[in-house]
């Protein structure tokens, strides 16, 4: 399948809420403060109000992602994205990450799959293509490799 | 993977409130890949709305059987855009098979295509 660059984009997160065992894993909540896009179509900054990723660590390791951001443009469009993504890798791996460690992305597998909404006339393109993105888990937030799927 | 889908006659729901809502029952198909195939067993489905900007929105749930007798639920959500021949869709996998258990953690992307036979998936997983 062939892709080309959408953006990249890098959130910071807050202290997540961690609510526990729910009937599927463990949930908690990663409320995005902020953030930064970048790509050749599109650049801005990300909303803080709304925007956070409700996680979910299964019995099998595997941490499903549900973000949730706010875009906003350079020019004033708002832009809606959700992803559903997967974490996983081996134990020291995902400890170091937890301890805010730098750790290289191609030790662990980080893949999300973004969609998005706008009604801004620039930015419709948005709303017709699917995109896959890799992540890279910093300290202070993951920063997503974003691809358009052609 | 490539998966074929065989359909029974389009459910035309017709307007809701989120778009012209087509439902595809599948009654059968087979996939074949590197590492599974087998058959495709009735009773799945593809609910398809019909967008206000022409797009089509796929939401997919099939249940697949292996050679082997492994149950795997796979769901695909997807973008069908015939005006642009984009049709492109994101599949997920539930197994409780330890050996296809591999699919429970990848994400995945697939081309669809409407063959003369019926609707076709050719499935990579993200690497």
């Amino acid at each position: 399948m062939n892709t080309r660059p959408l953006m990249t984009l890098q959130v910071s997160v807050a202290p997540p809420q961690n609510v526990g065992a729910v009937p599927h894993g463990a949930r908690r909540i990663a409320p995005i403060g902020g953030g930064v896009f970048d790509g050749p179509r599109l650049r801005g900054t990300v909303l803080p109000g709304g925007s956070a990723d409700w996680l979910l660590l299964r019995a099998d390791g595997v941490l499903e992602m549900d973000l949730r951001v706010t875009l906003r443009t350079d020019d004033g469009a708002l832009i809606s994205m959700r992803s559903f993504g997967m974490r996983h890798g081996p134990p020291d791996v995902i400890a170091a990450i937890g301890r805010g460690e730098p750790v290289d992305p191609a030790a662990y597998y980080f893949r999300t799959t973004p969609r998005f909404q706008t009604a801004h006339s620039a930015y419709v393109f948005l709303n017709r293509l699917l995109a896959v993105a890799s992540g890279d888990r910093r300290a202070d937030g993951p920063i997503y490799t974003i691809h358009e799927l052609l | 993977m490539l998966l074929r889908l065989d359909t029974s006659p389009t459910e035309d729901v017709g307007a809701t409130p989120h778009g012209t809502l087509s439902i595809f029952p599948v009654i059968g198909g087979s996939f074949e890949g590197d590492r599974l195939r087998g058959k495709v067993r009735a009773g799945g489905g593809d609910w398809v709305s019909g967008r206000a900007d022409n797009a089509l929105e796929l939401d997919l749930r099939v249940t697949l059987e292996t050679d082997d007798g492994a149950l795997i639920y796979m769901t695909l959500t997807g973008l069908r855009d015939d005006a642009r021949q984009y049709f492109r869709t994101l599949p997920r996998f539930e197994t409780a098979s330890p050996k296809y258990a591999f699919l429970n953690r990848l994400l995945a992307v697939g081309i669809g295509e409407i063959r003369a036979d019926g609707p076709v998936h050719i499935i990579e997983e993200i690497l």
